[in-house]
């Protein structure tokens, strides 16, 4: 099986290690790139064109759900979605209307595991 | 905790007795304690509660705050505060057969605490307290309070005049002084550096020095007229009805000699002794210049504006 | 002073952040609109420099409102959650939606920011305790008015240190920023530090600088 991109977005160095500890464990062949906020994923993405996007939502400069949504629209066959403390019904909604996943934090393996089984198939 | 009497039916006694309402949920959220109190307000028995879960018994509570506090205190041991001026009449409570008719609940405040009884049993104490007199008497209270400030002529801090007697007493003054042709004299005075000495010694400090200050000065005017007011956060000011201008300025000068006795440190000051020292400016009017209210707080200001630009701790007359 | 990595400073501030983002959750429950909150920055401070930075942002006439609650266990603090007087007011009218007279806050407001302050406070703990693996015991919340010495003057001794943390509050469009102290004695210190030290062995393998 081609092994996957994935691109992590999030403010928190430890969240992107986590997030990264928990992929590489399974799959020690796919890509994994971070981003530390929104302008930075956009650009990542254009030339890394990944499988998965994780993104945190609260960032300093673009918020999650903004670079969701654009990344959405350079992305058509990615799947994105936003792995975030912010649980407010409202935040899912808008996940929802852009069309991209929503995770809950604290970031564990299991929540992990469910966000790259679509890559997995 | 002791007792001398057989404990068991003793407590039973007291938690029926009590005026709060007591129930206990074990860890899978069943009810195993429900008091008389409960009994009698909420119109659901002991008998039918025990051994049921308490959100089958209450299922518009699922999702609320309530249940989240039930959760923390059963999962992460912690106690919640329910409040009910965020959580408006919660459970159906009612004061009386009456008001459960009327369907008027009562206010209710709601604590959620954790029980652990050694082992690893672990329950959660919900107390419900009827809070609707204190609600009643608190509107009345605070309805009292904006009443009475809206009077008060004393300043909280100092025990001074504050303001409003200030605003009354000038405008008062003025006019006399201009009916009667007498001369009339205004003190605006400050507290050289305050800013510098609050970030200094801190608020706290800050306040003592206003009062203190404050204290040794309102004690110098010697006529019932004379009046000595908190006009601001650190400025003060001095009526002196039937005083002419020199008079006014030899007060003052004393004024600022008795700060500077007074001798309070202030490492932050920039005068040369870092001690508290005032300012202070005096205008006056007599019946050849009588003029309006406005006019001699501006020139009083003027005047300590001056007292400042000079280098401060003296007098300076317009 | 106990310092932490900057890794371990980093997965206390994401720790805390998780917190508030379930308190803000509970929040938005009660007051049916949108709350948003979240910890930008963390520091650990003497007892004094606490008092003076959160004296030297409180502007208006320098009075504080803090809600205080004690905790034990896996470490023990004395956390208290602050606001400017006036912003306190103002949070309580948004969250119980009433145009309320200008008026002192009275008792039933003063319970309402109690209940908000365990709310905060209880969210943070206790998922830092949760993720950290060790449980807390906590009280309910105490409420007090005063400046910010006399506030953080509720626990600890001369060498007392103070974990800062900066909050920030979206209700209903209006900003509002708080301050919690977590009061800590040297022991406190140390034991959290080695709880995070745990959490990230755990969590990554301590392999990382």
């Amino acid at each position: 099986m081609k092994p996957s991109t994935v691109l992590i977005v999030d403010d928190s160095r430890v969240s992107r290690m986590l997030t990264r500890q928990h992929i590489q464990v399974r799959h020690a062949d796919w890509i994994v790139e971070e981003a530390a906020n929104g302008d930075e994923a956009i650009a990542k993405a254009k030339g890394l064109q990944p499988d998965l996007v994780l993104l945190d939502v609260n960032m300093p400069g673009m918020n999650g759900v903004d670079a969701a949504a654009a990344l959405r629209a350079m992305l058509p066959n990615a799947h994105i979605s936003l792995l975030t403390a912010n649980v407010q019904a409202a935040t899912r909604q808008r996940a929802e209307e852009i069309g991209v996943g929503f995770m809950e934090k604290p970031i564990t393996a299991e929540r992990i595991a469910q966000l790259i089984a679509p890559l997995e198939a | 905790m002791k007792s001398s009497v057989e404990s068991l039916p003793l407590l039973q006694g007291v938690i029926d007795c009590i005026d709060v309402g007591t129930l206990v949920l074990d860890a899978t959220e069943r009810v195993v304690l429900w008091n008389r109190w409960m009994d009698q307000h909420s119109g659901v028995m002991s008998a039918e509660t025990l051994e049921r879960s308490f959100f089958d018994l209450f299922p518009e509570q699922r999702g609320k705050r309530l249940e989240a506090a039930v959760g923390q205190a059963l999962r992460s041991n912690l106690p919640s505060l329910l409040s009910q001026t965020l959580n408006r009449w919660p459970l159906p409570l009612y004061a009386n057969k009456t008001a459960a008719e009327k369907g008027e609940r009562m206010q209710q405040q709601i604590t959620v605490t954790p029980l652990n009884l050694g082992g690893n049993e672990r329950y959660c104490l919900i107390q419900v307290s009827d809070v609707t007199a204190a609600v009643q008497r608190e509107n009345l209270l605070r309805e009292q309070a904006v009443a009475l400030r809206s009077q008060t002529l004393l300043d909280d801090l100092t025990g001074v005049a504050n303001r409003r007697h200030f605003d009354m007493a000038i405008d008062r003054e003025t006019r006399r002084a201009r009916r009667m042709g007498m001369p009339l004299s205004l003190m605006m005075l400050d507290i050289d550096y305050f800013k510098a000495y609050n970030d200094h010694y801190g608020h706290q400090q800050g306040d003592a020095c206003l009062e203190a200050v404050a204290s040794a000065l309102s004690t110098m005017q010697q006529r019932p007229a004379d009046l000595f007011a908190r006009y601001g956060g650190e400025e003060f000011a001095v009526i002196l009805p039937d005083t002419p201008a020199d008079a006014a300025v030899m007060m003052a000068n004393a004024m600022c000699r008795k700060v500077r006795d007074l001798r309070i440190p202030h490492q932050a000051s920039r005068t040369d002794e870092r001690i508290v020292t005032i300012s202070i400016g005096v205008a006056s009017s007599d019946s050849s210049n009588a003029g309006e209210v406005y006019d001699l707080i501006n020139a009083a200001d003027r005047a300590l504006y001056q007292a400042k630009a000079c280098g401060r701790n003296r007098v300076h007359s317009q | 002073m106990v310092r932490l990595t900057e890794l371990e400073h980093d997965a206390l501030v994401e720790l805390f952040n998780i917190g508030v983002g379930q308190a803000a959750s509970a929040m938005s429950e009660i007051v049916n609109e949108t709350v948003t909150m979240s910890v930008p920055a963390i520091s650990f401070l003497t007892r004094a420099s606490a008092a003076k930075l959160l004296a030297s942002r409180s502007g208006g006439n320098g009075r504080l409102c803090g809600i205080s609650q004690h905790y034990s266990g896996a470490f023990e603090t004395e956390a208290i959650l602050m606001f400017p007087e006036e912003k306190s007011q103002e949070i309580v009218r948004l969250m119980v939606g009433e145009a309320m007279p200008l008026a002192e806050l009275s008792a039933m407001e003063q319970e309402a920011m109690s209940e908000i302050g365990n709310i905060l406070l209880n969210s943070c703990v206790g998922s830092l305790a949760n993720l950290l693996g060790h449980e807390l015991h906590g009280s309910l919340p105490d409420y007090h008015v005063g400046y910010s010495e006399e506030i953080l003057a509720q626990a600890g001794s001369e060498d007392t240190a103070v974990l800062m943390l900066h909050i920030e509050f979206v209700i209903e469009r209006q900003q509002i920023a708080g301050d919690v102290a977590f009061i800590m004695d040297m022991t406190a210190l140390h034991d959290l530090k080695q709880h995070v030290a745990g959490f990230l062995d755990r969590a990554i393998g301590g392999a990382q600088p």
